[in-house]
């Protein structure tokens, strides 16, 4: 066998579950060296992370041709079957249930449910690996010197190792049951994370409600990989071959990722990407579930700039992105994804200008900037899609780096992270806020730092759907989605039907998918096969009520929606950083004597991810290296995706307005907190009583409160009220009925549950003994 | 004759704890610790026996056959034929080495905390050990229900004598409830054994000849016949819905569970309640199809009931067992459901389910009574912070909580995950067009069910393991452990993963309460093959496939002719089905074999 760098991929979540382990394992004898296996495991995947990232990068052979159209890339390895139920549905069930004629040219075997654990390798999973790994690297070393007289000080690494271990497998997985299932890992590690310091309760409280929100969310996954596994008969992405020489067309293979006609639209197409799109909105805390993110700060540092910051929440960019033929194929569903980030965007950031706990402006800065993501994957372009992983690369840099700095802050002020308590510290930790000031600057968008070049592209895809026409004109296509996939969403609507499978293309899977939207089917399931009633029908097109929101009118006012965020969050960044590091020095009496610099394993991984947050978005937006590179991920070379590139350049006319956005808002922070106390009076005394609504955070947790929890609470004391008094009242009551019988009965009741239990058994051998005299 | 025949194999494997409860018995007099230690090396060599039995089986059981099968005349004469017949199948199987397994649990929790009477104690629950092995292992209807009824017996006096203050009532209640549901079941078997004897001639209560008859001349389901099959599948019906237990049957349970000692709850919550799925799935499917296709939205229904309804009054509790045994009428919901889906992965799914609860509800059930004997309360206000006290005891919940609310990579995820994949099989193409939409609702209504048992569980969590360190009443006086403020927080380590708490640091409280050996060993067994399930969930899945598609193929059929998509619902011979699928087009044709039960697909 040929060996090649892909074949290393199961090292990279290998490597920190064997850190994990061997945390758990040895931690107590290890002592204060206790970091050094999860460190290990998890520098080496980085190392192994980063050979994929160089070897895919040579194969792809990143941005040729302007706008590039690679050839798709992928490598599956197949690790062990997980669960096999083989023949489901063959042997020994009668003719009748195989009722169906099954189409002609496919090979039906007994029907396996079989889930592969399979691993693949394409540009997008080695991007996200090489950001999981490096960023993870980062923050393990700085735990070292952050935990280092934590008592949990071992299992703070083995849970790190193992988020790793789970993040890595979730972007590695080639199979919707996987991602479920690192979806819901990656969800425990959070858990157990922000739970760290369990004898807080306010820690217990907000792990708890962080896996609870997390679930809701996880609700819409398991029934959207339900319908899926409906509508086209497998779960896993890429296409395989069984040992009988079947072919199954995995969802996003790449023979259905070619075909036009590969997905299904209309309600049940929607119902699948609204689902997930509610499974993104809860991991990466989307309204309405990003209730959980900023309760998530209660965690320790450096776990809420891994996972709260740089990676878990990024899950759901990912999974749309991954997803982005199925969404392709929905507008309606794709438009509800830039309402909802748009929406979670500039809400969060209204909320992060009058948070004075610096975590918790970060906290919200992350909703905010994930909302950033979600707008432009929803545009549906490559322009989109490459701008929204771009963000997250450049984001998890920058917001890693902040969250960084403020637990280097907090670990300096003894505990204290509210900024009203200190100020003026640039003169204690310089190369704290140093760093920090760079972060920001990359967060607020200012030229030329990591931020500004992807903001820039995510209001550019933004900007070329609000205005098809004029980059209709020297852009080709962008903006304008065909219809559909070339899929005629009304009849998919009333028909739940894929409509046409090229006779060549025949497969056990699609055939399975006809079949299985044939359940819906009301008219005769030939048509579906004819070509000529196809084309006909696709002549009178009724789009979902949905789909009409995708108007360009909408995406103008996601486009200013978007401009504002901008501007409010340089505000926000600004006024911490002049909050924090500006004006008098001032240092709580918490502190006592650890009011200094922090040691050389917290402020290198600072220096590092600072020199990453001002080069990166430059030198990729320069090479044009990452969205080329991107652009060869099977899932977006979907005809519909790929037809949307765009030639690479920079769009000054955006350029300049999130400048000035930016700008602006830095001046006002300026105005308002350069060189002042942190305590002294606020900005948001301006707001009247929106600066109320904007502190208590919109009341969604007391909205919740009283429409979800108290409601559901009270019904579960109805319910068992109901238990006690009616159901088991009743029991009771028919359990009296022999009372009223007579003597007889009231003498059994003795009390003398021997008595009880003598009769029951005499009464069974009674009737034994009875037919067998009887026979006798 | 071979010793260690299967056969016989199986009988000593059954017959060994009631030997152990004669030595505990003999031993009365030399203290609690000899019989008590009696009773552990009895249930470790019932244990090794099927495990070993299990592992000659396998081989056997995947290929859907019985196994170990014994015969011995009982009361044959004339056309008269009890047999004391014994066998292991893939339905079975692992019920039976799960009976084994939680009997060592169940000695191994009582180790302390039985100090009254011990030989009673130790001898009934050797006696119930036989009588749940029994239960399993029987291929005779009369010998089935004999067991069945002998399981009722030791567990009355378990709970009556050795339980807690209401002991009395709840015994009595458990006791005349479940009676009088099986007597009722009782009644429906021997229907079906003088139907098919009057069919075949001889009065046989062989279960599998019974079957067999049955298919041949199934009992009437129309109003001539006087709709015996119904009648009989209500008899079954009210037997195995008491046991399981289905809502609204289900009110004995937290009684008997809350005065129960924990060895019985451990017993009761892990194997007794399966029997009554085992049931469905032994009787029902196989011998009723017609009734049991009819019957099956209804049950489905009254499983997704029994989901949520548990799950939100267990939300209500205050007292920890009492919400851990609501939390079993929800899970138990899935069981129910995914056998009255009739779809294979469903099917399949609950009874791996079976097991999958088994192991959870016993391994919290076992650990309510751990923290009961430390803090003499189960009151969920009174607890808190147990986690700097008994980190491992804390871990362990942690870890059993988490199998009971299906994360994935433990094994309550396959369980569930199966059934609900099946209900939408089911929900999807399996039904006729008007009743998809209630078939999703419910569907979807059950993955509600999800969400809500994460919640009171996590809820209970929170509150007994988590936040400041309470002080319950009759504690042994630990100061309370001073509470974190920030990064470097003062708190007990939790210990979560294999090292200790105090390698540095600022000093807390000892974990001077956590686990002894004694509680190791009964929790220790449970957690391993929590996690092998999860992982690999294929091992436990394949010996069982063949017997369950056997057993519910009957019902699948039928409700394939009933409720897929002929219109007048009467049941069809089953031939007639694919010509009626194939020569009505245009109407809502349903692919009663769904296509996507093909999906996942086998790679090279």
């Amino acid at each position: 066998m040929q060996f090649s760098v892909a074949d290393l991929l199961v090292l990279v979540p290998l490597l920190p579950l064997l850190g994990a382990v061997c945390t758990v394992l040895l931690g107590r004898r290890l002592g204060p060296r206790a970091h050094l296996p999860a460190v290990a495991g998890i520098g080496a995947a980085a190392v192994v992370a980063l050979l994929l990232l160089l070897d895919t990068a040579s194969q792809v052979g990143a941005g040729h041709g302007d706008p590039p159209r690679p050839e798709p890339f992928e490598r599956i390895s197949t690790l062990w079957q997980w669960a096999t139920v083989g023949d489901a549905r063959s042997g020994d069930l009668p003719a009748a249930e195989a009722g169906v004629p099954i189409a002609p040219g496919t090979a039906v075997s007994g029907g396996t449910f079989s889930i592969p654990i399979a691993l693949r390798l394409d540009p997008l999973t080695a991007t996200l690996l090489m950001v999981i790994t490096g960023v993870g690297l980062l923050v393990a070393i700085y735990s070292i010197g952050y935990m280092h007289d934590d008592p949990g000080y071992p299992r703070f690494f083995a849970l790190v190792a193992m988020f790793v271990f789970s993040m890595s497998m979730l972007v590695a997985a080639s199979n919707f049951l996987l991602v479920y299932v690192f979806w819901e890992a990656v969800g425990a590690c959070s858990y157990l994370l922000i739970g760290f310091w369990y004898t807080k309760p306010e820690a217990a409280r907000a792990a708890k409600k962080a896996f609870l929100v997390n679930r809701v969310g996880d609700f819409g996954l398991a029934i959207a990989v339900f319908l899926l596994w409906m509508t086209y008969g497998t779960l896993n992405f890429h296409d395989t071959h069984l040992d009988d020489g079947t072919f199954v067309e995995g969802i996003l293979g790449q023979t259905r990722i070619a075909d036009e006609a590969g997905y299904v639209g209309g309600a049940v197409g929607t119902a699948i990407c609204l689902l997930m799109l509610l499974a993104a909105c809860g991991k990466s805390a989307q309204m309405p579930l990003h209730v959980w993110l900023p309760d998530a700060m209660e965690g320790p540092t450096p776990a809420s700039a891994l996972i709260h910051a740089a990676t878990m929440v990024t899950a759901g960019i990912y999974l749309i992105t991954r997803s982005a033929p199925l969404f392709m194929g929905c507008p309606g569903a794709l438009t509800m994804v830039s309402i909802v980030g748009a929406t979670t965007a500039l809400v969060a950031a209204l909320i992060a200008t009058v948070q004075n706990d610096l975590k918790r402006v970060l906290a919200y800065s992350t909703i905010s900037q994930l909302g950033y993501m979600f707008v432009a994957l929803g545009t549906g372009t490559m322009l989109g899609f490459t701008a929204a992983i771009f963000h997250l690369v450049t984001h998890a840099f920058f917001k890693a780096l902040l969250f960084l700095g403020a637990g280097s802050v907090m670990h300096a002020m003894g505990g204290v992270i509210d900024m009203r308590r200190f100020g003026g510290l640039r003169q204690v930790m310089p190369i704290t806020a140093a760093t920090f000031l760079i972060g920001a600057c990359a967060l607020a968008g200012v030229p030329p730092f990591a931020g500004f070049f992807s903001k820039d592209e995510v209001l550019a895809s933004l900007h070329a759907k609000a205005h098809p026409d004029a980059h209709g004109s020297d852009h080709g296509e962008a903006g304008e989605r065909p219809s559909g996939t070339g899929i005629d969403a009304g009849e998919v609507a009333d028909r739940g039907v894929r409509p046409f499978r090229p006779a060549s293309m025949t497969s056990r899977s699609s055939a399975l998918a006809s079949r299985a939207t044939g359940a819906l089917s009301t008219t005769d399931r030939a048509s579906t096969t004819d070509r000529a009633s196809t084309t006909d029908r696709a002549s009178t097109t009724e789009k979902l009520g949905l789909d009409a929101l995708d108007h360009p009118s909408t995406w103008r006012l996601l486009f200013w929606m978007s401009l504002l965020t901008a501007g409010l969050t340089a505000f926000y960044t600004f006024r911490a950083v002049f909050m924090t590091f500006t004006g008098p020095v001032r240092i709580p009496k918490e502190a006592g004597h650890h009011a200094h610099e922090s040691p050389p394993a917290m402020t290198n991984p600072l220096l590092i991810l600072a020199a990453l947050s001002a080069l990166s978005g430059l030198v990729l937006f320069v090479t044009n290296a990452l969205s080329g590179f991107l652009a060869a991920t099977p899932s977006l070379t979907a005809p519909a995706v790929a037809r949307t590139a765009v030639p690479h350049v920079f769009h000054w006319d955006i350029a300049i307005q999130g400048t000035l956005a930016a700008a602006i808002g830095i001046a006002v922070a300026a105005i308002g907190h350069l060189g002042r106390r942190s305590d002294s009076p606020q900005m948001e005394r301006y707001l009247g009583p929106l600066g109320a609504l904007f502190a208590n955070k919109f009341y969604c947790d007391q909205i919740y409160a009283a429409l979800i929890v108290k409601p559901l609470e009270a019904l579960a004391m109805v319910t068992a009220f109901f238990d006690r008094a009616i159901v088991d009242g009743t029991v009771d009551a028919i359990g009296q009925v022999p009372l009223a019988w007579g003597s007889a009965i009231r003498r059994m009741q003795s009390g003398l549950v021997q008595r009880y239990a003598l009769a029951g058994v005499v009464g069974v051998l009674a009737i034994v003994l009875a037919l067998a005299w009887q026979r006798l | 004759m071979n010793p260690f025949s299967p056969a016989n194999h199986l009988i000593l494997v059954i017959l060994t704890p009631l030997v152990g409860a004669l030595a505990a018995w003999l031993l009365g007099s030399r203290g609690v610790s000899a019989v008590r230690q009696s009773a552990a090396v009895t249930t470790l060599i019932t244990l090794t026996g099927a495990v070993l039995l299990i592992l000659r089986a396998l081989p056997e059981v995947s290929a859907g056959h019985a196994f170990a099968v014994s015969e011995g005349p009982w009361l044959v004469d004339g056309p008269f034929d009890i047999r004391f017949a014994l066998g292991l199948d893939g339905l079975s199987i692992w019920l039976f080495g799960l009976s084994a397994l939680l009997s060592v649990t169940a000695v191994m929790v009582s180790w302390e905390a039985i100090k009254e009477k011990p030989v009673g104690f130790y001898a009934l629950l050797l006696i119930l050990e036989s009588a749940m092995l029994g239960v399993f292992a029987a291929r005779d209807v009369i010998l089935f229900y004999v067991f069945f009824e002998f399981t009722l017996v030791p567990l009355f006096f378990l709970i009556g004598i050795w339980g807690h203050d209401d002991r009395r009532r709840a015994a009595v209640k458990f006791f005349i409830y479940t009676l009088a549901g099986s007597v009722l079941a009782f009644l429906g078997l021997l229907t079906i054994v003088l139907w098919s004897a009057s069919h075949t001639g001889t009065l046989s209560f062989d279960i599998a000849k019974l079957s067999a008859g049955l298919a041949a001349h199934p009992l009437p389901m129309d109003a001539r016949g006087g709709w015996l099959q119904w009648w009989v599948f209500l008899a079954l019906f009210a037997g195995f819905a008491v046991k399981v237990p289905i809502v609204p049957f289900h009110t004995w349970l937290p009684l008997a569970h809350v005065e129960a000692p924990t060895g019985a709850s451990v017993d009761l919550a892990g194997v007794l309640l399966k029997i009554g799925i085992y049931g469905f799935l032994r009787f029902s499917l196989p011998m009723l199809p017609e009734a049991t296709a009819a019957a099956a939205p209804w049950i489905l229904s009254l499983g997704v009931i029994g989901i949520l309804y548990g799950a939100l009054v267990a939300l209500a509790q205050s007292d920890l067992k009492r919400l851990i045994a609501y939390s079993s009428v929800s899970h138990m919901g899935y069981c129910v459901m995914g056998i009255a889906a009739l779809e294979p992965v469903a099917v399949e799914g609950a009874t791996l389910q079976l097991i999958n609860h088994g192991l959870s509800a016993a391994g919290l059930f076992a650990l309510v009574g751990m923290i009961y004997e430390r803090y003499h309360t189960r009151s969920i206000a009174n607890l808190g912070g147990i986690a700097a006290r008994a980190p491992w005891l804390a871990f362990m919940f942690l870890l059993f909580t988490f199998s009971s609310i299906g994360l994935p990579g433990l094994n309550g995820f396959v369980g569930e995950f199966m059934v609900l994949l099946g209900s939408f099989q089911r929900a999807w193409s399996g039904v006729a067009f008007e009743w998809r939409t209630s078939y999703l609702t419910m569907a979807v209504a059950a993955v509600v069910g999800v969400v809500l048992g994460a919640w009171y569980m996590l809820w209970a969590v929170e509150r007994v393991f988590f936040g400041a360190s309470r002080q319950p009443p009759g504690d042994h006086g630990h100061a309370p452990p001073s509470s974190a403020d920030h990064g470097a927080g003062g708190d007990e380590a939790h210990s979560h993963g294999g090292y200790g708490a105090h390698d540095h640091g600022p000093a807390a409280a000892e974990p001077t309460d956590d686990l002894r050996w004694y509680e190791w060993a009964a929790l220790t067994p449970l957690a391993l093959f929590v996690v092998w399930i999860g992982l690999f969930p294929a091992t436990f899945l394949a010996p069982s496939a063949a017997a369950v598609r056997t057993a519910m193929a009957p019902g699948a059929a039928a409700f394939a002719a009933r409720m897929g998509h002929v219109p007048d619902g009467s049941p069809l011979p089953q031939t007639a089905q694919a010509d009626a699928a194939t020569t009505l087009p245009g109407t809502a044709i349903v692919p009663s074999d769904p296509p996507l039960t093909a999906g996942f697909e086998r790679i090279p």
